[in-house]
């Protein structure tokens, strides 16, 4: 026994991928569910509008954080911050009652929103009797410093029930992208090279983008039909709406798929064995669905976890897919997550093209010397 | 005339960490002809090869292709067939070869059913290996490398390997052949040996062969002849009921089995014995 005990420790002792895989997994794990796995909400972008909308900000408290506050604007300009991602909350004050529009396609945000607004409403519950007192004790005037009707009624927009299906299916498409993008692609040219066919494929006359496109192209149309399956049973199971345009939502798809395809295929281009591929795509799939605001908002996350949370596909897929379905987001509203997507791509694409270049002609980088010594041993 | 050499390793070493698999080699491949390469398992034959493909950076030295150093437009002249034979065995032989085609550009409508419609991974090895072969002949390469290409594979497919690779070779491609049965280095028109990661000797069969030439000792009781001279250090090949040893073992032979009845006579060294001698003085 003890000699397998040996055999198997100086195999690990080898094994440096599994090794660090073995160590780095628990510290991200312990890093991404003790800074990130919140469903405490402790910060809500929320504007005011309406007459009384600069009283109503002072006075606002935590979770509520104010992202702006215009007295000149009302129900409508409160609905378009709301649908354009500037707020989760909106405030509309004017009229006696406060009317409250809350993000429903941020789940747990709306229902933090819904909770801390109860609160505020608890809490104001004896405000007339008190400001009555105050008006009698102060100066004329300045009892109308408490004149903020407290909010009364409560309108959840684009997930009146707050139904987690609703918010969950279009993320989770993403979800299923990505597997199928990062881990299936991943083992792509790992196979070949196990087989033994990835030495043909150099000898050949493909160039390093042949062999890329060629890699993800298969896998791009699968993929794109899963998509099209999950959104369509989602939405027959699920009743989630299409608010938005299903162009804006394909392209965003696309565009998506070919970052996370492009990434499968780096990984496979750097790893030696299946192996090493699923290991490492494992380290790639695994923070996208804890960090990308599927399950847990990004709100709630810490500053350092939310920039990784930044360099994510899958954080701009769901936006997008959100965006789109449950706010009818159109591509002004959503340029950035695009932008953020294109820019991921053109990393992963580089550095997929870069490394099968040097794997398909591996000889060529050095040659440039190579002329000058093949020169010297001529002469 | 000189023709313009297709493939060129110019003194070439190639290191993987502390071990030196090839060193300091010098090879030509030129148009037309059939070089050999020979050496055992690890004499950095496969090494050289890749080498010369462009798929292994050399440590030292350089390499040439057609004049010039290894590109992706040169790689269109090369038909190469790896030692695994590099076949995509969950396709048919006519999918893995027409994917070689489309790749070469050569006509997509060429076929000739003349491989069975099954996975390449169900077929025998024979079969697998004339696959893999026709692969790398059908875009007409000018540079023909085969590493090891009849390993497995039964004399009467072997022969018919040779045939096509002699067919490419008068058709002006220049083949280099990596292989460790003497018997197909013999039908090479240029020999380089190779063992421990050098050339130790070149050029054609009779120039590698020398003169050189072997005792051959006939004795009743052989066994026990094998063992003495085992015991004295020396390696005798049993051959039918004689024992052939290097011809410069004959002072030792004739004292060790002294007081023995046996006849001693010269013969020509084959190939084999040559290439161990060449090996054994190497190590």
């Amino acid at each position: 026994m003890w000699a397998m005990v040996v055999k198997e420790f100086l195999q690990l002792r080898r094994d440096r991928r599994t090794l660090a895989m073995m160590i780095v997994l628990p510290l991200m794990l312990l890093i991404i569910f003790g800074y990130a796995a919140s469903f405490d909400v402790s910060r809500i972008p929320t504007v005011v509008v309406g007459p009384s909308a600069k009283a109503y900000a002072q006075r606002l408290e935590k979770p509520f954080a104010l992202a702006g506050a215009y007295p000149a604007q009302g129900l409508a300009a409160a609905r378009r911050d709301l649908r354009d991602g500037k707020a989760d909350v909106a405030f509309v004050t004017g009229g006696g009652a406060t009317r409250v529009l809350v993000n429903g396609a941020d789940l747990f945000t709306a229902r933090a929103a819904e909770t801390a607004v109860a609160r505020m409403a608890a809490a104001q519950v004896d405000l007339p009797r008190l400001q009555a007192q105050l008006r009698r004790l102060l100066p004329p005037g300045h009892g109308d410093l408490f004149h903020t009707p407290r909010p009364t009624k409560v309108d959840v927009l684009y997930n009146p029930g707050l139904k987690t299906a609703l918010v969950m299916v279009p993320g989770l498409a993403g979800v299923i992208l990505v597997f199928i993008g990062t881990l299936i692609a991943s083992l792509g040219v790992v196979r070949e090279r196990q087989a033994g066919t990835f030495e043909q494929l150099a000898v050949m006359p493909l160039s390093p983008w042949d062999v890329l496109i060629g890699k993800i192209a298969p896998y791009f149309l699968v993929a794109a039909v899963d998509l099209g399956l999950v959104l369509g049973v989602g939405m027959w199971l699920f009743d989630v709406p299409m608010h938005g345009s299903w162009a804006l939502l394909i392209l965003g798809a696309l565009l998506f798929l070919f970052v996370t395809l492009s990434i499968g295929v780096l990984i496979s281009s750097v790893s030696q064995n299946q192996g090493q591929a699923i290991q490492l795509a494992m380290l790639t799939v695994l923070p996208q669905i804890l960090l990308s605001g599927l399950i847990f908002p990004l709100s709630s996350m810490a500053v350092g976890v939310r920039w990784i949370a930044y360099v994510l596909p899958l954080t701009y897929f769901v936006e997008i897919s959100r965006g789109v379905m449950l706010q009818g987001q159109t591509v002004a509203d959503l340029w950035r997550p695009f932008v953020y997507l294109a820019a991921l791509g053109a990393v992963a694409v580089t550095f997929a093209t870069l490394r099968f270049y040097r794997l398909l002609n591996p000889a060529a980088g050095r040659d440039r010397h190579r002329t000058s010594a093949a020169g010297k041993v001529r002469a | 005339m000189m023709t313009e050499p297709l493939a060129e390793g110019l003194h070439v070493t190639r290191r993987f960490g502390a071990a030196v698999a090839v060193r300091d080699v010098s090879v030509t491949v030129r148009p037309g002809e059939v070089l050999g390469l020979l050496g055992a398992n690890g004499a950095g034959k496969t090494t050289l090869l890749r080498m010369l493909l462009g798929l292994l950076p050399p440590s030292e030295g350089a390499v040439r292709l057609f004049g010039r150093g290894p590109s992706l437009a040169l790689r269109r002249h090369i038909g190469y067939m790896p030692q695994g034979m590099g076949l995509y065995e969950d396709l048919t032989p006519e999918e893995n070869l027409r994917f070689a085609r489309a790749v070469f550009g050569v006509d997509l409508s060429l076929r000739r059913n003349e491989f069975p419609d099954v996975p390449v991974g169900a077929l025998p090895l024979g079969l697998q290996r004339r696959v893999a072969f026709r692969q790398v002949l059908q875009h007409r390469p000018r540079l023909l490398v085969l590493d090891e290409p009849t390993s497995g594979v039964d004399p009467l497919m072997r022969a018919r390997l040779w045939q096509e690779v002699r067919a490419a070779a008068d058709q002006g491609a220049g083949v280099l052949i990596t292989t460790h049965h003497m018997e197909e280095a013999e039908q090479c028109d240029r020999l380089v040996v190779m063992a421990d990661g050098r050339v130790v000797a070149e050029g054609g069969l009779e120039e590698i062969l020398a003169g050189e030439e072997v005792v051959l000792v006939e004795i009743a009781d052989w066994a026990q002849a094998m063992t003495l001279l085992e015991t004295a250090g020396y390696e005798p090949a049993l051959v039918g009921r004689s024992l052939r040893l290097a011809a410069s073992a004959e002072p030792e032979v004739r004292r060790v089995l002294s007081g023995q009845e046996f006849q001693i006579r010269r013969a020509p060294a084959t190939l084999e014995e040559r290439f161990v001698a060449l090996a054994a003085r190497r190590s």
